[in-house]
């Protein structure tokens, strides 16, 4: 397997935190590959490490010793301002609350993405139109994200993670509000998006019945992973 | 984003253009007495008042919104882009205040002249407050701003991104 096929590597990490005044262990010696393209679901129960891997996987938090290799280069001492830079450019971000802005539409919200970027605002607006298309949520485009359901609120984030078509969607969770209906609306497109542009998908959830959208299941307990 | 928050923008509007009408009248009565009268004093007041609530409105914008901007932070702004964002709110909001006052002293203005000549006598315009007074107030609000809200900006940097993977209520 070449360097280019991989698109995220973890080696050796490890991951303490310090919390009244005991030391938590959270990640014990990772050792992870994941390839381009690939759709990856980690699972465990609460507390067992699956959201700090997920972090320190995208840059959010940094490894206490250990390399994380993200689309072929060292993250683990990248610069803040770095950091922001790769997840602006290579990574899309789906939250278990959604974490729409209430006081801007949904096309506002896809667009909040770019708003930083030297793209000039038509091609910004355009580019939104078409993830929401992706997304079945064009028609609800100018609407706040109170008017809209949990699925709904979701299928626009998703819209959100898109728009600037990133190597990577991490989702922490992405249907844990949602109702089984909208659970499936959101998994398939999160395959669809995974088998039509190759993007890599990284899952966490608890729930164990959505390891059959996944290429590889990851089980972690107690900070380390012990089934691939 | 400001005009979207209506509440907070309202107040905080109102408050500034209150701040720039007391500064521009103190600064004219400064310019009619001199610099030892009452104007003087007041207009450092206002000054010191202006700064207080520039800061006051950037720790609101930052801690009542911390899952917004660490949301933004995730999807990848940095912490300049944040500071951008507010800056531009504050300085948004206080031009509102500078229009609102402007608008207010030609109205004044009009109605005064529209009063004296229905009145029969001459009709000469009564300026409340000059062009000048206004305008040197309004660039001293602008430094302001960016003063106040330069020694606020260490909060956006201490918002962690993760706080926007935390579920709501944990």
């Amino acid at each position: 397997m070449s360097q280019r096929d991989v698109m995220i590597e973890a080696i050796d990490v490890n991951k303490e935190y310090r919390r009244a005044g005991a030391i938590i262990r959270a990640l014990i010696d990772i050792n992870l590959q994941i390839k381009s393209g690939q759709f990856i679901i980690i699972s465990g129960p609460t507390g067992c490490g699956k959201s700090t891997l997920l972090n320190v996987l995208s840059g959010l938090d940094l490894p206490d010793s250990g390399k994380i290799i993200f689309d072929g280069e060292n993250i683990a001492r990248a610069t803040e301002d770095r950091l922001a830079k790769i997840r602006r450019q290579k990574v899309g971000f789906v939250f278990q609350d959604f974490n729409l802005v209430s006081s801007l539409t949904a096309i506002e919200n896809v667009e909040a993405l770019l708003w930083p970027t030297v793209l000039r605002s038509r091609e910004i607006e355009d580019r939104a139109i078409a993830a929401l298309r992706d997304v079945n949520m064009l028609e609800r485009k100018d609407h706040f994200p109170v008017e809209m359901s949990g699925g709904e609120k979701q299928r626009v984030a998703l819209a959100r993670a898109i728009i600037h078509r990133p190597r990577v969607i991490l989702a922490d969770e992405p249907t844990g509000n949602l109702d089984p209906e909208s659970e499936t609306q959101v998994m398939d497109l999160l395959k669809k998006i995974n088998k039509e542009v190759d993007t890599t998908i990284i899952v966490v959830t608890h729930r164990e019945r959505l390891s059959s959208y996944a290429d590889m299941t990851i089980k972690m307990s107690k900070g380390a992973i012990v089934s691939k | 984003m400001s005009l979207r928050e209506k509440k907070k923008f309202v107040i905080f509007c109102l408050m500034y253009t209150g701040l720039i009408f007391w500064t521009s009248y103190s600064l004219e009565l400064a310019n009619k007495e001199g610099l030892e009268g009452l104007g003087t004093s007041s207009f450092l007041v206002a000054l010191v008042v202006s700064l207080g609530l520039t800061m006051l409105y950037a720790w609101l914008i930052v801690s009542k919104n911390r899952r917004v901007w660490a949301t933004f932070k995730c999807i990848g702004y940095t912490n300049s882009n944040i500071s951008s964002l507010i800056l531009g709110q504050i300085i948004f909001t206080t031009l509102m205040g500078f229009i609102i006052v402007i608008e207010v002293l030609f109205h004044y203005t009009a109605f005064t002249t529209y009063w004296l000549a229905a009145q029969g006598g001459g009709a000469s315009a009564e300026v409340l407050i000059g062009l000048i007074p206004v305008v040197i107030t309004s660039a001293t609000f602008l430094v302001i701003q960016i003063i106040g809200f330069m020694i606020m900006r260490g909060k956006i940097t201490k918002v962690r991104p993760m706080i926007a993977l935390k579920k709501v209520g944990e």
